[in-house]
């Protein structure tokens, strides 16, 4: 099987190679025949890598340890789902995982996409270009099919942080999220190979980036779930460098996902819109490289590799190719726009952008700042969370506050009447809010100026559904109706506005944080620990052994002041295979208020347990600002008939032309 | 309406100012030694190789982790200020066991870069914009005088004679 793994991995690498020069010589010589081929060789590239990964999904399910991979990162006791997740839990099945994903996309742009033809061949070299990185390093450097000569009789098995619900679907959604970018970041390419530089690449891509930014948000969340639930700290963001690795790509691709709105609409913003999706581009693999290199110490390690230098020349390869290009074409790229005044929308999407790009920056500074200091100083230091909140708090702040305004400023020029129209009610709500928390002894400055931009924001936000609805009413239409007619028929604006709201709950879960309380107790059975106005009351211990780890679980009875609530049962496992790491799994109260998590720390050989006990307030507002952001999401993805009708009718004139 | 308004407005600023400046620290006498050693446990980096602070250090058992949150309970207990403990640990672990770098030197960089470069932005974005705003309208550049579809034409005339 292995062999079949090997040949159509080695296969696949030379189809990407073949695909990337058959695209270019079919562009550059104007051969309908090679263009032809080179689309060909993108769904044989499909298939090698589909075979590919179905031999090593075989070879996990069925066990065979010969393989080097399925011996490092299953067993025999590990669950089928888990099983599968292997795929991607290693370097070299997560760099297939990787190249089937890309392959899978590059298939689908081919088949659903051909319409641009112009563009096609130089989109196919790109994702080609890339697809021969990954599947070269699959082939000669990081194989998931390589063999030990002598098969063990069992597996080391998954590592038990991976063991948790949250990684069957944290990996995949980062990976379809990074993976995705590529697609917008071809057509760029492409319009720039061409000169083909109107809106053109923007709107053939729009779903994509939608797509992938809507997946790389759902992989953070997906992560920072994993991190609470798992990771078993207390907290959902330690600021670690794969962490900051995802958040980087996020926050350039959310800055495009704006800014390309500024070219649709007024023509403008065409070389930024160009830097920025070759920068998401670049820290999408950026961000797949220091998951899988270990330059950085980091929770996300589980592998260390020689792959650093190789994604560094591909990156570099990626940054000058692309900027060499952007340069090659800058006196095409004139806008044809103007702006009319720093008090429009447009203005104010240039400092949203300037904000995200701003805080990407700082984030990717404060990731690589120990490597520069070591360079240049050579003393070790630390960048750790301290140093990223300090940094980005007042960032983050600032970009609350142009998600306020940006949405609801008129576009070329807003008047002093559309600013009192959109911003008086919610600006004092906001201060209203900002008193009453005060009041209620709300003294955290950060959070106290959070919760009121969240008001801010979110009464803009409600108030222009509002109109929008009783605009609707007043042409007969209850206002129920009315409000969901209006979302419906513009999708892409009320969907980006439940984005924002989504966004804001994120925000406020967040600033929750500033009154987190934490205690720590050391208790026998029948002592109690007091923290707000829980009391937890130690019950004791129970063992028991399950397939794959023997359980050591404390039992706690939770009192809401002098009332019984509930029961939690924070465990301690000690995995088979990976005794030396004992693993806790956190147990969590959670209502709409706040988190009781509790931690088994440590077991006395007295009987007595030690626990620590925090209190998150708000978390779970994350959580549903983040189902909200997906909502959102989906909404402004849908299709809209009206506007497939258009596209259509465009493409007909177009065709008479 | 509008004085109505504007004057709800500076009345609410001013309450706003009178509550922000009542003293917040009432609490702090009551701080307990626990407490301080979990806020100072998130401004130390954990020497496990973990890469993160003693606060969110990941393994449930972690020797380097006990020993430093223990002797910082010991310089707590005895008394000493969190800028001592700092200079304590520091000596012992050098500059890498702070989970935020110091502010001087190369540092600043990291601190005041982020910082310097939105203000450097926001300056190009002005500039720019008020370039922009006073510009007659567009001349259209030889390029994109015309259609896509005529350039596409050209594009691929010229083409034939580069072979």
């Amino acid at each position: 099987m292995s062999e079949i793994g090997n040949l159509s991995v080695a296969l696949a690498a030379l189809v990407s190679a073949y695909g990337l020069v058959a695209a270019l010589l079919g562009a550059g010589l104007r051969r309908a025949d090679l263009q032809h081929s080179a689309r060909n060789a993108t769904y044989a590239l499909f298939l090698l890598l589909t075979v590919a990964s179905a031999v090593l999904l075989w070879q996990l399910v069925t066990r065979d340890f010969g393989n080097a991979y399925v011996a490092s990162y299953t067993s025999r006791d590990l669950g089928f789902w888990y099983t599968v997740s292997a795929w991607w839990a290693g370097q070299a099945g997560s760099l297939l995982f990787w190249a089937w994903l890309l392959a899978g996309f590059g298939t689908l742009v081919v088949w659903r996409q051909g319409a641009y033809r112009e563009l096609m061949p130089y989109v196919i070299a790109t994702v080609m270009g890339t697809s021969s990185f990954f599947t070269l390093l699959l082939a000669l450097v990081s194989s998931p099919f390589a063999r030990l000569p002598f098969p063990p009789p069992d597996g080391q098995g998954l590592n038990p942080l991976l063991q948790n619900p949250g990684m069957f679907f944290h990996p995949p959604t980062q990976y379809l999220g990074y993976v995705g970018f590529t697609i917008p970041f071809a057509f760029a390419i492409a319009a720039m190979a061409t000169r083909r530089l109107d809106d053109e690449w923007i709107r053939a891509t729009r779903r994509w980036t939608l797509a992938s930014w809507f997946f790389l948000s759902l992989g953070i969340l997906f992560g920072m779930q994993w991190a609470y639930v798992e990771l078993g700290w207390g907290g959902y963001w330690a600021w670690d460098p794969v962490e900051n690795a995802s958040l980087m790509p996020w926050l350039t691709g959310t800055a495009f996902l704006h800014s390309v709105m500024i070219q649709e609409k007024r023509d403008m913003l065409k070389v930024w819109n160009l830097v920025l999706i070759i920068l998401t581009f670049a820290l999408a693999i950026f961000g797949t490289f220091l998951t899988r290199s270990g330059v950085l110490s980091s929770v996300h390690s589980f592998a260390l590799s020689s792959l650093g230098p190789l994604f560094f020349a591909f990156i570099a390869l990626v940054l000058i190719v692309s900027f060499t290009l952007l340069a090659a074409r800058l006196p095409w790229l004139r806008s044809a726009g103007d702006l009319d005044s720093l008090l429009s929308r447009e203005a104010s999407f240039l400092f949203n952008n300037l904000i995200l790009v701003g805080a990407a920056f700082s984030v990717f500074l404060g990731t690589i700042f120990p490597l520069v200091s070591e360079a240049v100083r050579g003393v070790k230091i630390s960048v750790g969370a301290p140093f990223f909140n300090q940094v980005n708090v007042p960032i983050g702040l600032a970009l609350l506050l142009v998600m306020g305004l940006c949405p609801l400023l008129a576009w070329r020029k807003a008047s002093a009447a559309n600013l009192r129209r959109n911003f008086l009610l919610p600006g004092a709500l906001g201060l209203l809010a900002a008193i009453l928390l005060l009041l209620r002894g709300v003294s955290q400055p950060v959070a106290l100026a959070a919760f009121a931009l969240s008001v801010f924001v979110t009464a803009t936000i409600v108030l222009d559904f509002h109109r929008g609805a009783m605009v609707r009413r007043a042409h007969g239409e209850p206002y129920p109706l009315a409000l969901g007619r209006l979302v419906l028929r513009n999708r892409r604006r009320y969907g980006g506005y439940i984005v924002h709201l989504g966004v804001i709950l994120l925000f406020a879960g967040m600033a929750g944080g500033a009154f987190r309380t934490e205690r720590e107790a050391v208790l026998r059975q029948g002592q109690t620990v007091a923290i707000n106005q829980y009391t937890l009351r130690y019950e004791g211990l129970s063992q028991y052994p399950t397939p794959g780890a023997l359980v050591t679980a404390a039992t706690l009875t939770v009192f809401n002041g002098n009332e019984p609530v509930g029961v939690l049962n924070p465990q301690r496992n000690i995995h088979r295979g990976h005794e030396e790491q004992p693993m806790t799994e956190v147990a969590i109260r959670s209502t709409l208020l706040e988190d009781l998590y509790v931690i088994l720390a440590g077991i006395g050989e007295d009987g007595s347990a030690s626990f620590r006990v925090i209190v998150n307030p708000l978390m779970m507002w994350m959580w549903i600002g983040g189902a909200l952001l997906s909502l959102g999401t989906v909404v402004a993805f849908w299709p809209e008939r009206r506007e497939a009708l258009r596209a259509r009718a465009r493409y007909l004139v177009g065709a008479e032309a | 309406m509008r004085p109505a308004a504007l004057s709800l407005l500076v009345w609410l600023g001013g309450v706003a100012v009178l509550v922000l400046l009542q003293p917040a620290h009432a609490h702090a006498a009551g701080e307990t030694v626990q407490a301080v050693v979990n806020q100072l446990a998130t401004q130390f980096m954990c020497q496990c190789g973990c890469g993160l602070t003693l606060a969110s250090c990941t393994h449930p058992v972690c020797g380097p982790r006990d020993r430093m949150l223990a002797e910082i309970r010991r310089l707590v207990e005895a008394g000493k200020t969190p800028a001592e403990i700092t200079d304590v640990l520091v000596a012992q672990y050098g500059e890498a066991v702070l989970a935020a770098p110091p502010r001087r030197g190369l540092n600043l960089v990291a601190w005041w870069g982020p910082y310097a470069a939105l203000l450097a932005g926001a300056v190009v974005i002005l500039l720019l914009g008020a370039s922009w705003t006073r510009r007659p309208a567009p001349q259209a550049a030889p390029p994109s005088s015309l259609t896509p579809e005529e350039r596409r034409l050209l594009d691929e005339e010229l083409r034939k004679f580069d072979v």
